[in-house]
C-alpha cells in the first residue's frame, strides 16, 4: 500500500493541548518530522486514527544551554543539532551522531524526539503489507510468530536510532509530559529491550525535552556508526564511547550501543577498568563486554555475527582513539 | 570503408544534452506526470507463493464493488509473451500456474486508489503449492519439480562449445589455474519506477500507451499480440525516462496489464508500480557461479580458457538464452586467446525473472577472468599490465574464433594511458598498509548485428524533416533513456549539414510520428542510429546543394557550404543563406522529409556454421582498461574505492561530455555490484524491495572517476564512433578485487564484497597465519 490510511490531523499550539489531544483519541500518534512514522503508515504499519502534529507547539524545537546543561526540545531538527555551535562546542558527540542519521533531506525534517522514539526495525516488519501478509504477518504487527526467532514469545526488531547511545554516554535525561504532569528519567529508562514495547512511554505521554548535563571536565566522547553505506543506512552497530583520562589512568568510561538489540544499551561491567591505563587488557575487556552486550539476531540483512564483531572492534578502536587524543 | 572526418565542430564538442533543460528545471514529464484527469487507477494482485497451481480465481466480489471499472485475470489474455520469439512463456496475468512470489494473478481498474486496493482484497485465489527452488543447483537436481513443463530439468538452455583445442592449450601452458567465483544477483535500480498510461478509444478500437520502456517497438508488438489487436491500432510513446540499464529492454507484464485493463474498462488506466513492484519486475543480472580455468605461458600469454557458468535465471525465459550465450561470446574479442571451451547452464528458479542488464551476460565472467589473470600474474612474478600486453590481439582487422570482426582496437592505448595516469609503475607494490591498486580490462559490443526479430528492414531508420521555416526536425524511434541518443542524432545531423544548433529539434520514440527503431539496448544506438542519422543528413545535404546550384545557376559540384552559407566556388555571388536554400529546396516539392538508414553488412552477423554466433556479433567493440585504488578498514571490513582511472576506446567521442558521463555511470554501476548491491530472498520473497535494503551506492561512496578517452576511429562507426557505456562496467569488479589483494593479501571470490564478507576473509587469513 502506498496510500496513507485515513486519520484526523490535529495541530495543537501548546504542549498541554497536545497531551490532551493524545489522551482524547486512543491509539493516536504524535507526529514530528514524519520521516519514520509516515513511511511505516504508508506500508500499512498501523492505523492511528489521529496524528497529533507537534510542529506548532511553540519552543518545542529549542536548542539551548541553560546553566550548565544542554536542553533539546523534542522537535529540534537533527540538521540544526548537527550544525549548532553550542552543541558542537561542548557536546560534539551529539552533533556527530546527529550528522550520521540517514541523508541531508531526512535530517532537515527529522527531530530529536522522533529519532529517540524511532520504531524498531526488522526485515520481516519493514516490508509492504502484501509482503507481510504473504508471510503470515509477524509478532510485531498482526501476527503470532517472530520470524527471526520463531520459538520466541518476544519480538526481536532492532532499535536503530543514532542519538540515543550518544545521549546515554553523556548521561542525559528525558522529560516526559502526560496528563498527570511531567516526569524526568535517565534516558535508558525510556527504553525496554523488546521489539514491540520498546518505549516505556505510557499512552498519551509525550517525550518533551532532553536534558544533557555538562560532561565531567576533560571527558571526550565519540560515535562510531557502522553501516554498509555512509549515507542513508541505519546502523548495523552503532557505538558511543565517553572516556575520561587522568594521567595514565582511566577516570571514566561509558559505552553505549545501538542497532544490536531492541533498545539502545549501556554496556555494563566497565567500572573495573577505572584507575588503570588503557592497554591491551583493557581493550580486550571492552571488546568482550561489548560483544556480550549485543543482542543481535537475524533481524537485518547483515549477519548478526558481523554486527557483534564490528560493534566490539569499533568500540575498542574508538576508545583507543579517545584515550590517545589526550597525549 | 573509412569513417567520415568531422569538420564543422559539432562532433567532438562537449555538448549538454538537448533535453537537459527540461530535466534540470523539473519541466520534463515522465510517465507518471502525464495529465489524464479521467484516468482510472490500476493495481495488480500478485502471487503470495513462489510456485503453485492456480485452482481458482474468484473476482466476482471485486467486480461488484462500486467504483471498479474492470477486473482482469489470466482468462483475459491467452497469448504468452517473451522477448525472444523462441521462448515466449510468460503471461501478463498468470494462467494455471504461478512461478514466483509477485507473479501477477489479477488486476483491477477503479475510480481511485482506495477502491482499487479494496477490490484487490476481494479477489479470492486458491492455490495448490508446489515445491519451490531459489537456487540454481537445487532446481537442476534430478527429481526437481518442473517449473515449466517443457523443461523437466529446469534448464532453459545448456550451451557447450569449443573453439580451438582447449586441452592442447592447457598442455602448452606453464601455469594452469582453476577457480570458482560467485556473483550475487543485482538489479538496475533505475530511479523512475515502472509506470504505464493506457488509453483505450472504444469508438475506434485504438490503444495508446505511454510507458517506461527502452524498446517502444517491442512493446508495440507484444501488446498488440497479447490483446490480439491489429498493430495499426496501437500507438506507443516513450515519454522522458528515468533510466533503463536493461531493465526495460523487453515488454514487461505491467505494460500489457495496463492495456488489458484499459480495453476492458473502455477508458484510460494509469498503472503506477511501487518500488517493490519495480524490483519484482526485475530483469536484473542473474546470480552466477563461474568456474574458470585459464592456461598461461611463463611470459603471461594466455593459451586456453575453460568456462563453466551457471545462472539462476528466475521464473521465465525472458532474454535468458541470450544471456547464457553472452557468457561465452565475449570470451572472444578482447585478447588473442587460441582455445576457448564454454559450458553454460541457464536455470529456471522460483525467483523474479532475470534479463538484460548493462554488460548483458558478460560482466561476471569477465570479472572472474580478469581476477584469475591477476592472480596468475602474481604467481608468475609478472605485472598485471604485462600479462595483458602479452595477450593482445596481434593484428587488426582480426576475426575471432566466434566469427566476430575486430576492426578497431584501442586496448593497447587504454593500457598505456591508465598505467601512466594512475602512477602504476611507481605506486603499485608500494602502497601504504591497507591500501592497494588493481587493474582490469573489459569490452562490450556496439550493438548486435542480428536483430531478434528478423524483418529484412534496415537496422535503423532516421527521418529528417525540413520545412518552410528553415527548421530541421530529426525524427527517430530511438528511445532516449537518459543516455543522450537524441543529442547524438542532432549532433550528427548538425555536423553533416553545418547548421546552427538552434535549428534542430528532435522528436523521438512515438510510433505515430517517428520511424520504427529496435530500441535502446546492447549499445546499438550510437552506432546504428548514428549512422542512419548521418545518412539522412547526407541525403538532405545533397538536396540542398542541388537547390542552391539551381538558384545560383551553377553545377552542384561547384557549390561550397561554409557554415550556413552556400557559395559557388570561385564565384562573385555572396552566397545564399540556409533559409534561402531551404525555401529554394521546397519549390515544387513542399516540405522535405528525407530518410537515412543503416544496415549491418552480413559479414558482421556471425557465422551460420557456429551455433550461437549471432549473439555477440557486432561491428565494433568498445574496450576499457581501469585502475582502481581502494582501501580496506580491517576493523569494520569496509572496502572503499578512492579513485578510478579508466581509459575507454569509444572509437570517436562524438560528445566527450556525454561519453564521460556514460563511462562514469558504467564504472559506478560496477562499483555497486562489487561493493554493496545484491538481491536477497526469504522463501522467495524479496528482502531487498526498497532502496534502503538494496544498497545502491550513494554520493558518499562515489570515488573520483577520471575518464581517459581513447579514439581508435572505427572504420564503420559514425565518424568512427563505437559504444561508450557498457564496456567499462565489468572491469571495476576485478580491478577492485586486485586492489583489495594488495591492501590485505586476500583474494575475494564472492561479490559484493560487503563488510561482513570482507571480515570473514580477514579472519580466514588470520587463522592461516
Amino acid at each position: 500500500m502506498n496510500l496513507l490510511p485515513d486519520f484526523r490531523f490535529l495541530r495543537p499550539t501548546s504542549l498541554d493541548d497536545a497531551v490532551a489531544a493524545l489522551a482524547e483519541a486512543p491509539g493516536c500518534r504524535p507526529l514530528a518530522g514524519g520521516t519514520d512514522l509516515l513511511p511505516n503508515l504508508r506500508r500499512g504499519l498501523g492505523e492511528p486514527g489521529a496524528l497529533v502534529d507537534l510542529g506548532a507547539v511553540p519552543g518545542m524545537d529549542l536548542i539551548a544551554v541553560e546553566g550548565e546543561q544542554l536542553v533539546l526540545g523534542a522537535t529540534a531538527r537533527l540538521e540544526d543539532v548537527a550544525a549548532s555551535e553550542q552543541v558542537r562546542g561542548r557536546w560534539p558527540v551529539l552533533a556527530e551522531a546527529a550528522a550520521t542519521v540517514a541523508g541531508p533531506t531526512h535530517r532537515a525534517a527529522a527531530t530529536v524526539g522522533g529519532n529517540l522514539c524511532q520504531d524498531t526495525r526488522c526485515i520481516f516488519y519493514n516490508q509492504s503489507e502484501w509482503w507481510r501478509e504473504s508471510n503470515d504477518w509477524c509478532l510485531k504487527h498482526k501476527g503470532a510468530v517472530c520470524h527471526v526467532v520463531p520459538k520466541s514469545d518476544r519480538c526481536y526488531a532492532v532499535y536503530a536510532g543514532d542519538l540515543a547511545p550518544a545521549l546515554m554516554v553523556l548521561r542525559a535525561e528525558v522529560e516526559i509530559v502526560g496528563a498527570g504532569g511531567s516526569r524526568r528519567l535517565p534516558i535508558a529508562g525510556l527504553y525496554h529491550e523488546e521489539g514491540r514495547g520498546y518505549l516505556t512511554l505510557a499512552p498519551g505521554e509525550i517525550l518533551a525535552r532532553v536534558l544533557v548535563p555538562a560532561p565531567a571536565q576533560g571527558t571526550r566522547a565519540g560515535y562510531a556508526k557502522n553501516r554498509v553505506r555512509d549515507a542513508v543506512d541505519f546502523p548495523l552497530a552503532g557505538v558511543a564511547v565517553a572516556l575520561r583520562r587522568e594521567g595514565d589512568a582511566l577516570a571514566g568510561l561509558d559505552v553505549a550501543l545501538t542497532g544490536v538489540a531492541s533498545a539502545p544499551l549501556m554496556v555494563p561491567g566497565l567500572e573495573g577498568l577505572l584507575g588503570s591505563p588503557w592497554n591491551d587488557q583493557a581493550a580486550k575487556a571492552v571488546g568482550e563486554a561489548v560483544r556480550k552486550g549485543c543482542n543481535a539476531v537475524k533481524s537485518t540483512l547483515a549477519p548478526p555475527k558481523y554486527r557483534r564483531r564490528v560493534a566490539s572492534a569499533s568500540a575498542v578502536r574508538l576508545a583507543a582513539r579517545l584515550w590517545e587524543a589526550y597525549s | 570503408m573509412n569513417a567520415l572526418s568531422p569538420k564543422n565542430g559539432r562532433i567532438g564538442a562537449r555538448t549538454p544534452l538537448i533535453d537537459g533543460i527540461e530535466k534540470v528545471t523539473g519541466k520534463a514529464k515522465y510517465t507518471a506526470d502525464l495529465t489524464a484527469p479521467d484516468a482510472l487507477v490500476g493495481a495488480i494482485l500478485r502471487s503470495p507463493i513462489p510456485h503453485g497451481r492456480i485452482l481458482s480465481v474468484d473476482s466476482s466480489a471485486a467486480e461488484a464493488l462500486e467504483g471498479v471499472a474492470a477486473v482482469c485475470t489470466g482468462a483475459d489474455c491467452r497469448v504468452p509473451f517473451g522477448v525472444l520469439p523462441i521462448a515466449e512463456n510468460e503471461y501478463p496475468l498468470a494462467r494455471e500456474k504461478v512461478r514466483y512470489v509477485g507473479d501477477p494473478v489479477a488486476a483491477v481498474a477503479a475510480v481511485d486508489a482506495e477502491t482499487a486496493a479494496k477490490a484487490l482484497r476481494l479477489i479470492r485465489v486458491e492455490y495448490e503449492r508446489l515445491p519451490a527452488y531459489f537456487d540454481a543447483r537445487k532446481a537442476m537436481k534430478p527429481g526437481a519439480v518442473a517449473i515449466h513443463d517443457e523443461k523437466p530439468n529446469n534448464v532453459l538452455r545448456e550451451v557447450h562449445a569449443e573453439f580451438g583445442d582447449a586441452a592442447a592449450g592447457f598442455a602448452a601452458a606453464d601455469l594452469v589455474r582453476e577457480k570458482t567465483y560467485r556473483f550475487a544477483e543485482v538489479n538496475h535500480a533505475h530511479i523512475e519506477p515502472n509506470a504505464t498510461l493506457a488509453e483505450w478509444d472504444e469508438a475506434r478500437g485504438w490503444l495508446t500507451l505511454h510507458t517506461t520502456t527502452q524498446v517502444p517497438y517491442y512493446v508495440h508488438l507484444k501488446v498488440a499480440k497479447c490483446l490480439e489487436l491489429d498493430e495499426a491500432r496501437v500507438r506507443v510513446v516513450k515519454p522522458f525516462l528515468g533510466g533503463g540499464f536493461g531493465a526495460r529492454t523487453e515488454t514487461l507484464h505491467f505494460e500489457i496489464i495496463a492495456a488489458l485493463l484499459a480495453r476492458k474498462a473502455k477508458g484510460t488506466v494509469r498503472l503506477l508500480q511501487t518500488r517493490e513492484e519495480t524490483f519484482l519486475a526485475h530483469r536484473g543480472r542473474p546470480e552466477t557461479e563461474v568456474k574458470l580455468t585459464l592456461g598461461m605461458t611463463r611470459e603471461g600469454k594466455l593459451t586456453a580458457c575453460h568456462l563453466e557458468a551457471v545462472q539462476r535465471g528466475g521464473a521465465y525465459a525472458g532474454y535468458g538464452i541470450i544471456t547464457i550465450l553472452y557468457t561465452g561470446a565475449l570470451l572472444h574479442g578482447i585478447y588473442d586467446l587460441p582455445a576457448i571451451k564454454h559450458d553454460g547452464w541457464r536455470v529456471y528458479t522460483n525467483t523474479p525473472p532475470c534479463g538484460a542488464m548493462r554488460g548483458h551476460g558478460t560482466v561476471d565472467v569477465r570479472a572472474a577472468f580478469e581476477a584469475l589473470m591477476n592472480e596468475m600474474a602474481e604467481e608468475l612474478g609478472l605485472d598485471p599490465f604485462a600479462v595483458r600486453r602479452a595477450s593482445l590481439i596481434p593484428t587488426i582487422p582480426y576475426t575471432t574464433a566466434y566469427a566476430q570482426k575486430v576492426m578497431s582496437y584501442g586496448l593497447p592505448e587504454c593500457l598505456d594511458k591508465v598505467m601512466k595516469a594512475s602512477g602504476w609503475a611507481e605506486r603499485r607494490g608500494r602502497m601504504p598498509k591497507g591500501r592497494g591498486l588493481g587493474l582490469a580490462c573489459s569490452h562490450f559490443v556496439s550493438g548486435t548485428s542480428t536483430p531478434k526479430h528478423w524483418t529484412g528492414e534496415p537496422h535503423a531508420t532516421v527521418n529528417l524533416k525540413l520545412d518552410f521555416d528553415g527548421g530541421l526536425t530529426v525524427l527517430t524511434g530511438a528511445a532516449d533513456i537518459g543516455q543522450g541518443s537524441s543529442t547524438m542524432a542532432a549532433q550528427v545531423v548538425a555536423e553533416v549539414l553545418g547548421v546552427d544548433w538552434g535549428r534542430l529539434r528532435v522528436v523521438s520514440a512515438d510510433s505515430a510520428l517517428t520511424p520504427k527503431d529496435n530500441g535502446s539496448y546492447s549499445s546499438r544506438v550510437t552506432y546504428m542510429v548514428g549512422n542512419a542519422a548521418l545518412d539522412a543528413a547526407r541525403n538532405l545535404r545533397e538536396k540542398l546543394i542541388a537547390a542552391a546550384a539551381k538558384k545560383l545557376d551553377a553545377p552542384p559540384e561547384l557549390i561550397e557550404v561554409v557554415g550556413e552559407t552556400y557559395l559557388v566556388a570561385g564565384g562573385q555571388h555572396p552566397g545564399l543563406s540556409f533559409s534561402e536554400v531551404a525555401k529554394a529546396a521546397l519549390i515544387d516539392t513542399g516540405t522535405l522529409t528525407v530518410k537515412g538508414t543503416f544496415t549491418c553488412p552480413p559479414e558482421f552477423m556471425g557465422d551460420k556454421r557456429i551455433r550461437g554466433s549471432a549473439i555477440g556479433a557486432t561491428m565494433g567493440f568498445c574496450y576499457a582498461a581501469q585502475v582502481v585504488e581502494a582501501s580496506v578498514d580491517e576493523v569494520t571490513g569496509k572496502v572503499t574505492a578512492h579513485k578510478v582511472w579508466v581509459a575507454v576506446d569509444v572509437g570517436r567521442a562524438l560528445n566527450p561530455l556525454a561519453v564521460e558521463g556514460q563511462v562514469q555511470g558504467g564504472v559506478w554501476m560496477g562499483m555497486g555490484q562489487a561493493l554493496s548491491e545484491e538481491t536477497r530472498f526469504h522463501e522467495g520473497r524479496p528482502l531487498h524491495g526498497n532502496l534502503l535494503d538494496y544498497r545502491v551506492p550513494t554520493m558518499a561512496e562515489s570515488p573520483d572517476i577520471e575518464v581517459l578517452i581513447v579514439e581508435s576511429i572505427d572504420p564503420n562507426g559514425p565518424f568512427g564512433a563505437k559504444e561508450a557505456s557498457e564496456g567499462m562496467l565489468a572491469g571495476f569488479l576485478p580491478a577492485l578485487m586486485d586492489a583489495v589483494h594488495e591492501a590485505t593479501g586476500v583474494r575475494p571470490t564472492e561479490l559484493p564484497l560487503t563488510p561482513d564478507r570482507m571480515v570473514e576473509l580477514l579472519d580466514a587469513r588470520e587463522a592461516q597465519s
